[in-house]
């Protein structure tokens, strides 16, 4: 595979502040890389910075080979999909994914039957062909969304990035859109960057997850790789899906967490020092205290708070020592529901190889 | 019940929802419906429509040298059709009517697009927009006034421009001329149009611009197909302003034309004072009627009740 976009140290300053911190990562011809941090992390300024909007303090950006410093946003052919959309309001649907065909500076199409063949082209692509007519203000956020899409599909981009695409719509929509984009993106052949702050959304699209964090890329992996095995203990808290003892490793045999110790398996390669366990969600067994643990398992007593019911799971929360807020998640097609009397002590238990060591 | 009432309170109803609560015939929600329309619609009726039936009215009366009679008659309706000083006065009314929106529009667009699209901060957009409005701290008349000592044979204008050695003998068409009553008005009025366009030009999500450059558009496209179209309301909105306070005037036409251009206002003052209620009426009606076909029309070339 080759690299299409290459991203070269990248620094960004706002003031004092460290937006991008020397950041590099190459984007391939034809997949799906989700960017995945939270709001503040810089994910919108990188996005920013490779569609030309912005200029890095430092750093390079590489297209096909070829420094883009210095060519402006629109000779890139680099597609910006804004999380508003940012339709023309007082347009029509057609008229809106024709913008850039007519009215850009370099090569303008000017015969309207080529537009109209495009334009059609391109929203029967994205499913929206008998709306062409319709103004903005007459079509519903998923169309919208679409209609954004079309507009920068339509001249033929290199790659297109999406910041928060699915952010403005409601949860029902935005899983139909998830399949929709990829299917889109699979029929083009074109590289999709997305960018998002949701853990699921960031595992469900990318043929890749990068994970950036204060400026920096701290994972860049499959998504199966970031879920099962994050690189770092920060990486494992964006995922939202890990329950993490804060501690210190001792020996590189037990982890000491407050008055509860764990042991570390070898191939957990834990050093000595200050660090963190995590235990997956769905890696834990509720028993009850008088319960025997049984071999070979760890655990940690709790109290029972409360649940949440999510249809094919359901979350239940615990607080263990120091008020530290425990989950347990059991996959309803695995596992029974139970129910645990409130304020009640349980046991969660869990083999010591399921767990993560960060020291 | 109370959801039926608001969704028609909102506009929103259907005419199902509407029959509906027609058919309730709901008493205590019509009377306070009735009650709430009473005060503006007597106040209309008593002002507004009585007033204006009776310019009518009056206008067909019969004038005599000082005394006025209800006998219905179109004379004063010929007189000003036939003459070509009353006449004319309406084709002056229009000509500069027509100049001062031009000159308006042309000074004020720019200046809209400065403060509405190029100052980013929103306080300091509205210290700017407060700024074009410190003229109206002083009264209207003094304003209108001060033009003569700026325009005069020895104003300020022809001072420097001789100084400078420019000119050698003093321009004397600057003042007392139509040239002077169009300066005047445009530097009153334009303020008028900036306003309204500022307000919808800083309304534009700069994304729109941002897309709009992406997808490779010049700045000038930029500006003929989104920004331009976008800001049209707050255009037709201003000019109904300017043309409304234009076709009107009086006072400016008569201090800075020294009385030599007389626009359908002029003649308005000048028939009451000499109590020629009748012809005065017949230049009223006149009047009224040429802004309403102005305002009309300016509210044909956008939906103002969708844009806003």
């Amino acid at each position: 595979m080759t690299a299409i976009l290459e991203i070269r140290n990248v620094t960004k300053l706002y003031g004092n502040e460290l937006a991008l911190d020397g950041l590099s990562v190459g984007l391939q011809a034809n997949e799906y890389i989700s960017l995945l941090g939270p709001s503040g992390s810089g994910k919108s300024t990188l996005l920013r910075i490779i569609a030309g909007f912005e200029k890095p303090d430092a750093g390079d950006i590489f297209l096909e080979g070829k420094s883009v410093a210095g060519v402006p946003a629109h000779k890139r052919g680099i597609g910006f999909v804004s999380q508003s959309f940012a339709l023309f309001p007082h347009m029509s649907v057609f008229d809106n994914v024709a913008f850039g065909l007519r009215h850009r500076e370099e090569e303008p199409v000017r015969d309207e039957g080529e537009i109209t063949r495009r334009v059609n082209d391109m929203l029967d692509l994205v499913g929206l062909v008998d709306l062409g007519d319709r103004r903005i203000s007459q079509i519903s956020g998923g169309q919208k969304q679409r209609v954004a899409l079309a507009r920068t599909l339509v001249a033929d981009p290199k790659i297109i990035l999406l910041d928060e695409p699915l952010g403005a719509l409601d949860a029902n929509l935005r899983s139909r859109m998830r399949a929709e984009l990829r299917r889109i993106r699979q029929q083009l052949g074109i590289t999709f960057m997305h960018v998002t702050g949701n853990e699921q959304e960031a595992l469900a699209m990318g043929d890749r997850v990068a994970v950036l964090d204060s400026g920096r890329l701290i994972q860049v992996a499959d998504p199966d790789t970031v879920y099962n095995r994050p690189a770092s203990a920060r990486v494992a808290r964006f995922l939202d899906c890990y329950n993490m003892f804060e501690g210190r490793c001792e020996d590189g045999e037990r982890f000491i967490a407050g008055d509860t110790s764990f042991p570390c398996l070898a191939n957990q390669n834990a050093q000595a020092g200050p660090g963190f366990y995590c235990v997956r969600f769905d890696k834990i067994r509720v028993a009850p205290a008088s319960e025997a643990p049984q071999p070979g398992e760890v655990g940690v007593r709790a109290t029972f708070i409360t649940s949440e019911y999510s249809g094919p799971s359901v979350m239940y929360f615990f607080e263990g020592q120091g008020n530290k807020v425990l989950e347990v998640e059991y996959h309803l097609s695995h596992r029974q529901p139970e129910e645990f009397s409130l304020g009640g002590e349980y046991a969660l238990l869990w083999s010591p190889g399921d767990a993560l060591v960060y020291a | 019940m109370a959801e039926v009432r608001h969704r028609i309170q909102d506009g929103t109803g259907t005419s199902t929802v509407a029959r509906v609560a027609a058919e309730r015939k709901d008493p205590h929600a019509r009377r306070i419906t009735a009650l709430l329309i009473a005060p503006g619609t007597i106040w209309m009726i008593l002002f507004l429509v009585v007033p204006m039936l009776m310019m009518v009215y009056v206008s067909f009366w019969t004038q005599k040298t000082f005394t006025i009679e209800p006998t219905l008659t179109l004379n004063s309706w010929i007189a000003f059709f036939s003459s070509e000083t009353y006449f004319g006065a309406l084709l002056r009314t229009i000509r500069i009517w027509l100049i001062v929106l031009a000159a308006t529009f042309f000074l004020g667009y720019p200046t809209a697009l400065f403060i509405g699209l190029f100052i980013k901060n929103k306080t300091l957009q509205t210290i700017v927009l407060v700024l074009c409005v410190v003229p109206f701290w002083t009264s209207f008349l003094i304003r209108v006034l001060a033009w003569r000592p700026m325009l005069g044979k020895e104003g300020a204008v022809n001072i420097v421009l001789q100084k400078i050695g420019l000119i050698s003998q003093p321009i004397e068409v600057l003042l007392f001329t139509e040239f002077s009553v169009v300066i005047g008005m445009t530097q009153i009025y334009v303020v008028f149009m900036v306003g309204p366009i500022a307000f919808m030009l800083s309304r534009i999500d700069p994304s729109l611009i941002e897309a709009a450059r992406d997808l490779g558009a010049s700045t000038w496209r930029i500006f003929r197909t989104i920004i331009f179209p976008l800001s049209l309301p707050g255009v037709v909105v201003g000019a109904i302003f300017v043309s409304v306070m234009v076709l009107g005037e009086f006072a400016t036409s008569a201090a800075l034309s020294g009385r030599k251009v007389n626009l359908l206002g002029n003649i308005i003052v000048t028939q009451v004072g000499s109590l020629k209620w009748a012809f005065a009426a017949v230049v009223g009606v006149i009047l009224t009627v040429v802004i309403a076909f102005i305002v009309a029309a300016l509210l044909k070339i956008v939906d103002l009740r969708k844009e806003l």
